[in-house]
C-alpha cells in the first residue's frame, strides 16, 4: 500500500504463549512483514538492543521480565514503535502502558486484521514523520470556491467566514485534505493526529469529525465531506449530488 | 464527606465536650484543695477543749491562791505546779508585774508582750512554744496566769494526715471518677465499633451500627456513619461481584453450549468458522461489558472531565446508530441547540447516551420516532431521550438498570445482555450525573441528569 513498506518491515513479536506466538508470527509472515518471535522477556530486550526493528511487538504478562519494565528500559535509548498487547484490559494498565512510552496497546482477543491495521498504522506514521512535510497544495493558489487553509491560524475558512476549529480539528482536517479519497484508519489517524493509540471506546476521535461536519457546514462548505466508512475509518470524499 | 473542614470545631465537637469537662474539674479540684486545707489548717490550730479544760483549771487555782495567801501562796501554788509542767509558769497582775516573789526579767518581760489567749489558734510556724495568758477566771481583772503551753497540749497533730488526705487522696477518687466518665464517653463507642468490626470478620456483612451511635452529632458520629457507610459499601459490593460472576456464568453457558452442539453437528468448515467467530465475538463483548460494569462498580475517584457539546455528541451517535439499525437519520430527533454543553467524560458518557439509544431503537417500531430533549435546571442540564416502545410495568422501572435483567419482551439473544442500562447509570453516576427512566404515553422516558458547563461562554 505505501511504497515506503516495500522494504519487508522487520517485526520483532515478544509473546510466551505458544500458540498466539505462531500465529502471529505465521500470519504476519503471510502479510508481508519479516517477523522474529522470542519466547521470553529478557531475551526479547536484548535482541531489540541489538538489532534494529521497525516495530516492536509485546505482551505485558512475560517469563524472565515485565513488558512494562522492558518498555521503560528500552525507552531510554530507543524510539522504535512499541505495541503492547494484553488480555489485562483493565483502564489502567492502558494508562500505564502509554505513560511508559508505549505506542499502542492491544487488547487480547484480537484479529489479524485489527494487529495489521495497527502496525502499518505506526509504519504509515514514522513514515510522514521521516519525509519532508510539504504544504498544503491547495494553500498555494486559493480559488474562491475552496477551503483556505491558515496553517499559523490553526483554522480553515471559506468565502468571508472562519470555521473556527480547534487545533486538533485542524489537523485532523488537514491530513483528510492531504490524502483525498483515501480511506485512514482509526488507528492511523489516533497515530497521526491524537498521537497516541486507538482503543475501542475512544471516542475523541468521532466528536472530532462530528465537529468538523457541523462546523464546515456552518460556513455553508459543501463541496467535500467526510464520510465514515464502517470498521475502516473516514475518507474526505466530494459530495455525492444527491446528499 | 464534608469538603472543606473549618478549622473551629463544630458546635457539636466533642473538642467542647472535653474542654468544659476538663477546664470545670481542674477548677472544682483546685478550689476544693484550698478551701479544705485552709479549713483544716485553722481547724488544726486550736487547742483541744481537754487542754482548755485543764488550762484554765490552772488559772482558777492561781486565783484561789492568790486569794487564799497573796504573794506566798502563789509562790508556793507555783512550786507544785512546777512539779507537773516543764515549761515556763507564772502569775501576773494587771500592771503586768509578777505576782509571786521572783520579779520577772528581761527577756519574760519580752515575751509577755506576744502572749496569746487560750482560744486564739497556735500558728504551727512558730519554732518556741507559745506563752498564753489566761486571767483568773472569777476576776480578771486581778490577775492572770501566764504559761507556757505543754508540749502535749500542742495542736496539729494529725496535720499530716489531713493534709494528704485533702490534697492527695481525695483529688486521686475524683480523678478516678473523671476517668470513669472520660472512658465511658470515648471508649466504649469505639469498643462497639470493635464489636462491629469483628462480626464482619466473622462474615456477618449485614449487621449494622445502632441508630442511637449514628445519629450522635459529634466526631465519634462522624466516625460512625463513615464506618456504616463503608459497611453498606462493602457489602454492596460483595453482592455485586457475587451476583456478577453468578450472573457472567450463566451468560457464558449459553454460546459455549451453542458452540458444543456446533461442534458435534455435521456442518460445513465455512459455516462452523462463520459460527464460531460469532459466537467468540459475542462472548467477547459480555466479558468486555461485565469488566468494564465491575470497573465502573470499583472506581470511586471522579473521571477527568471536558466540556462536551451535546448536539455534536448527538450527531455523531446517530452516525452510527443508522449504519447499525439502519434506520433513517430522520427518525432520531434532537430539539436542543448549540447552547447545550455538558461537563463530562467523552468516552464513558458517549458509551451511555450510545446504550441508552440503542434500547430506544431497539424497543421502538420501524417507523418510530426517537426524540433528545432537555432543559438547564439550576447548574444541571437535565437531558431526556424519548421512545415509542409501549413502555415499562411502573414496577419495573427501576429493575431495568440492574445488570443482566432482560425484560418478558426482549427477544433474547438479540445483541443485548441487559448490561447496557448498568453501564449507562454507573457510567452517569460516576461523573457526578444520574439516570432514570419514567413512562410517557408513548413510550419510555430516560432522563439523564449532567452538570453543565462551568462558565457560558459564548461558542
Amino acid at each position: 500500500m505505501n511504497p515506503a513498506i516495500i522494504h519487508r518491515p522487520s517485526i520483532l513479536a515478544i509473546e510466551d504463549d505458544p500458540v498466539l506466538g505462531a500465529f502471529v508470527h505465521d500470519s504476519l509472515g503471510r502479510c508481508g512483514f519479516h517477523v522474529t518471535w522470542c519466547q521470553n522477556g529478557a531475551e526479547g530486550l536484548e535482541r531489540a538492543q541489538r538489532e534494529p526493528f521497525d516495530v516492536i511487538l509485546m505482551d505485558i504478562l512475560l517469563p524472565g521480565m515485565n513488558g512494562l519494565d522492558i518498555l521503560s528500559r528500552l525507552r531510554r535509548r530507543h524510539t522504535m514503535p512499541i505495541i503492547l498487547m494484553s488480555a489485562l484490559g483493565a483502564e489502567a494498565d492502558r494508562i500505564t502502558g502509554f505513560r511508559n512510552g508505549a505506542d499502542d496497546y492491544l487488547p487480547k482477543p484480537f484479529s489479524v486484521d485489527e494487529l495489521r491495521v495497527r502496525i502499518e498504522a505506526i509504519l504509515r506514521r514514522v513514515e510522514l514523520e521521516r519525509r519532508f512535510h510539504t504544504p498544503v497544495a491547495a494553500a498555494a493558489a486559493p480559488r474562491p470556491d475552496e477551503l483556505r487553509f491558515d496553517e499559523g491560524l490553526c483554522d480553515v475558512s471559506f468565502g468571508r467566514k472562519a470555521a473556527q476549529l480547534t487545533p486538533s480539528e485542524y489537523r485532523l482536517l488537514e491530513t483528510l485534505w492531504r490524502n483525498p479519497e483515501d480511506v485512514l484508519s482509526k488507528p492511523f489517524l489516533y497515530q497521526h493526529v491524537l498521537q497516541r493509540g486507538y482503543a475501542q471506546h475512544d471516542r475523541s476521535l468521532d466528536m472530532h469529525i462530528s465537529q468538523i461536519r457541523r462546523k464546515l457546514k456552518a460556513i455553508g462548505y459543501e463541496a467535500h465531506q467526510v464520510r465514515t466508512v464502517w470498521g475502516k475509518g473516514y475518507v474526505l470524499t466530494e459530495a455525492e449530488p444527491d446528499a | 464527606m464534608r469538603e472543606q473542614r473549618s478549622r473551629l470545631p463544630g458546635r457539636h465537637s466533642l473538642f467542647w465536650k472535653l474542654a468544659f469537662l476538663l477546664v470545670g474539674f481542674c477548677l472544682l479540684m483546685i478550689g476544693l484543695s484550698w478551701y479544705w486545707g485552709r479549713y483544716v489548717e485553722t481547724q488544726n490550730a486550736y487547742l483541744t477543749a481537754d487542754a482548755r479544760q485543764v488550762l484554765n483549771g490552772y488559772a482558777a487555782e492561781a486565783e484561789q491562791a492568790w486569794r487564799a495567801g497573796g504573794q506566798r501562796g502563789v509562790d508556793r501554788w507555783l512550786q507544785e505546779i512546777r512539779l507537773q509542767e516543764q515549761g515556763w509558769v507564772g502569775v501576773i497582775g494587771h500592771d503586768l508585774q509578777s505576782l509571786s516573789s521572783v520579779p520577772l526579767d528581761d527577756s519574760q518581760m519580752q515575751r509577755l508582750t506576744f502572749m496569746r489567749g487560750v482560744d486564739w489558734p497556735m500558728s504551727r510556724r512558730q519554732k518556741t512554744m507559745p506563752w498564753l495568758k489566761i486571767p483568773f477566771p472569777d476576776l480578771p481583772s486581778a490577775g492572770s496566769l501566764v504559761i507556757e503551753l505543754p508540749e502535749r497540749f500542742k495542736p496539729g497533730r494529725y496535720a499530716l494526715v489531713w493534709q494528704m488526705l485533702t490534697s492527695v487522696v481525695i483529688p486521686a477518687l475524683f480523678t478516678l471518677l473523671l476517668c470513669v466518665g472520660l472512658y465511658r464517653l470515648l471508649i466504649r463507642p469505639l469498643n462497639q465499633l470493635r464489636e462491629q468490626a469483628n462480626a464482619w470478620r466473622a462474615d456477618r456483612l449485614s449487621n449494622r451500627l445502632s441508630a442511637q451511635m449514628t445519629s450522635r452529632q459529634d466526631e465519634l458520629g462522624e466516625l460512625n456513619r463513615a464506618f456504616d457507610h463503608m459497611a453498606s459499601r462493602l457489602q454492596s459490593t460483595v453482592q455485586i461481584q457475587q451476583q456478577l460472576l453468578r450472573d457472567l456464568s450463566h451468560e457464558l453457558r449459553t454460546p459455549l453450549s451453542r458452540l458444543r452442539v456446533a461442534c458435534d453437528s455435521e456442518q460445513s468448515l465455512p459455516e462452523l468458522r462463520e459460527r464460531l467467530s460469532r459466537e467468540v465475538e459475542g462472548m467477547r463483548r459480555l466479558v468486555d461489558d461485565t469488566l468494564h460494569l465491575a470497573w465502573l462498580d470499583a472506581e470511586r475517584e471522579k473521571l477527568p472531565d471536558e466540556d462536551i457539546e451535546v448536539l455534536a455528541l448527538w450527531d455523531m451517535l446517530v452516525d452510527n446508530a443508522c449504519f447499525e439499525s439502519c434506520w433513517p437519520s430522520r427518525q432520531l430527533v434532537c430539539d436542543l441547540d448549540s447552547q447545550c454543553w455538558v461537563r463530562g467524560h467523552l468516552n464513558t458518557l458517549a458509551q451511555a447516551l450510545e446504550n441508552i439509544l440503542r434500547n430506544a431503537i431497539r424497543h421502538s417500531p420501524p417507523e418510530g420516532i426517537v426524540r433528545l430533549g432537555g432543559r438547564r435546571d439550576g447548574d444541571d442540564w437535565l437531558l431526556w431521550l424519548e421512545d415509542q416502545g409501549g413502555g415499562v410495568d411502573d414496577s419495573d422501572l427501576e429493575r431495568i438498570f440492574a445488570p443482566f435483567i432482560r425484560l418478558d419482551g426482549a427477544r433474547p439473544g438479540d445483541g443485548g445482555f441487559g448490561l447496557g442500562l448498568s453501564i449507562a447509570r454507573n457510567s452517569l453516576r460516576l461523573q457526578g450525573g444520574d439516570l432514570w427512566a419514567e413512562n410517557t404515553a408513548h413510550g419510555l422516558r430516560m432522563i439523564m441528569r449532567l452538570p453543565a458547563r462551568e462558565v457560558e461562554a459564548v461558542v
